[in-house]
């Protein structure tokens, strides 16, 4: 499933670091692409994505994509910020219950305050210097 | 094992900003500072220094330039250790893990007098600083820290869905600033002591939506030291002292979120470790005379206060505005002022909460003394309570 992208003309402030492993997500983003793992042994997915399955820890896990859809558990604005983040501020960010049944948190792109358990999607950003991804009302 | 352990003495250094910037001439360090809070927590217990066996710190801040900082206050203090010399590190919940680490020394055998201590300075360092380092003590640095998450965004987000899920009020969470102000009016190594008014905390500068300036902790410099005893040493003394009733811990194993969906705002290891501490104490929420929560804003006193059961699930915040959080309430949570107006020099919190205990357990709290105060509850916690550390207290005059 190919995701809603948006390109954003600056570097990221505070970049993911990646490692072998992880680089399949981060690249995933690239083209579109929002995945995790899963658990070939319990079935179960995790997020972010991991080289095990923290539930059962079997080392067979293979890579899925998620529909980026899920619902606003809760968000905040951000008027405070670390250094690197002080262009951006304020900000929103908030915590999504994806569909899949897993939880995760990110930025949010909204003028408006969204209401909580609003449908949201993700969208991947596009960044000079790499993906990152956000979540939007859908 | 029948042993026992106690807190006979107790001193702390009013919260303030006492760390200088790092190019002034003369400087205020911490050991120095921290050497006057031993000689004094010992004068309280009346004991002698030669007595002292274990030492267990809470780890300095960052920003202390004297690494090893533990085994050069063992020099500084000419002090001669067979239990153990250590640093411990937990985040918020720091001092908390060295005070039970100190009383495991007791529980032990290893001490029969233990030292848990340490000093927080930060206030020199400018907060856009400081947070590119807690940034990345909350959350996950790859797969959080990007987006911006700051240690107390993920309260106002707790804030947030509070308020949607219980049908709150940004009013009725704030009432905790001004009933913690109240109390810190009192405190006389409180932080801010000005009373304040709900229109002056709702007329703050946002901080993270829904939280502005008075909702959330001011950064503050602050040390502390607990003499932890046998208790054997304690009735010996004929001193009043406070007793280690039960403790409960609890990880839920999350940082920050669950991957699974949950509900956040339950503080399920605040519950967790509640009922393990009450269940080993013998005791439940409603034999509690006070508390001293680690709630660094102001949902979070209200969350953990529920999750411990001092007030029922969804109701905290309405329950602190009517007054039954206050001093004079039927459970005065925060007597001290709370980590919003008392202080938060964040390494050494559970130190000021186990001070505060103690000073109302031995009534010594003066104006702001709960009467009759027999049993108290204090929690530690880290992440956003995805783990709590939970005592219940008992004060023996």
């Amino acid at each position: 499933m190919m995701l809603a992208s948006q390109t954003i003309d600056r570097t990221r402030a505070f970049p993911p670091r990646m490692t072998e492993f992880t680089q399949r997500f981060w690249q995933g983003l690239r083209s579109g692409r929002f995945e995790t793992t899963r658990c070939d042994d319990c079935e179960r997915l995790t997020f972010p994505p991991k080289p095990f399955c923290p539930h059962c820890w079997s080392e067979r896990v293979r890579w899925v994509s998620l529909s980026g859809r899920g619902k606003l558990y809760s968000q905040t604005v951000v008027h405070a910020a670390p250094m690197v983040f002080q262009a951006e501020a304020p900000y929103r960010v908030g915590i999504i219950d994806l569909d899949e049944g897993l939880r995760i948190a990110t930025r949010i792109l909204s003028e408006t305050e969204p209401r909580l358990d609003t449908a949201m999607e993700v969208v991947i950003l596009r960044y000079r210097d790499g993906p990152l991804f956000a979540a939007r009302p859908r | 094992m029948t042993r026992s352990v106690a807190i006979l003495g107790a001193a702390a250094l009013p919260v303030a900003k006492w760390q200088r910037p790092r190019d002034a001439e003369i400087q205020v360090l911490e050991h120095e500072i921290l050497a006057k809070v031993v000689i004094a927590a010992m004068q309280d217990a009346g004991l002698d220094k030669s007595e002292i066996s274990s030492l267990v710190f809470a780890q300095p801040r960052p920003y202390t330039q004297q690494k090893y900082f533990a085994t050069f206050i063992a020099n500084y203090l000419r002090l001669h250790c067979t239990g153990t010399v250590q640093e411990v590190l937990g985040n918020g919940m720091t001092a908390a893990l060295a005070f039970e680490a100190a009383a495991n020394d007791i529980l032990l055998g290893k001490s029969r007098v233990a030292l848990a201590l340490g000093i927080n300075f930060e206030s020199a360092v400018p907060a856009v600083e400081h947070m590119m380092n807690s940034m990345r003590a909350t959350g996950d640095v790859d797969f959080h820290a990007p987006f911006g998450f700051t240690p107390i965004s993920w309260y106002a987000m707790d804030a947030a869905r509070y308020i949607h899920e219980f049908k709150s009020s940004r009013a009725e969470l704030a009432s905790v600033s001004v009933k913690n102000r109240r109390h810190a009016a009192l405190n006389p190594i409180a932080q801010f002591r000005k009373p304040i008014t709900l229109d002056d905390v709702l007329a703050q500068k946002p901080i993270v939506e829904p939280l502005g300036l008075y909702e959330v902790p001011p950064r503050g410099d602050g040390a502390a030291c607990l003499v932890v005893v046998d208790e054997e040493i304690a009735k010996t003394s004929g001193k009043p002292y406070v007793r280690i009733r039960g403790r409960g811990f609890f990880h839920e194993g999350a940082h920050q979120i669950n991957e699974v969906p949950n509900d956040m705002i339950a503080l399920v290891s605040a519950q967790r470790a509640g009922q393990a501490a009450y269940q080993q104490a013998g005791v439940t929420a409603d034999d509690i005379d006070l508390a001293e929560l680690y709630a660094p804003c102001t949902i979070i006193e209200v969350l953990a206060s529920e999750a411990l059961g001092l007030v029922p699930r969804g109701q905290g915040a309405r329950l602190c505005a009517e007054g039954v959080t206050s001093l004079g309430g039927r459970i005065p949570i925060a007597t001290s002022g709370g980590l919003q107006s008392r202080g938060h020099p964040a390494h050494v919190t559970p130190f000021y909460s186990l001070f505060e205990i103690k000073e109302q357990l031995t009534g010594r709290a003066g104006e702001r003394q709960v009467r009759n105060a027999r049993l108290a509850v204090t929690s530690a916690e880290l992440g956003n309570y995805n783990a709590a550390l939970v005592h219940v207290l008992e004060g023996v005059q």
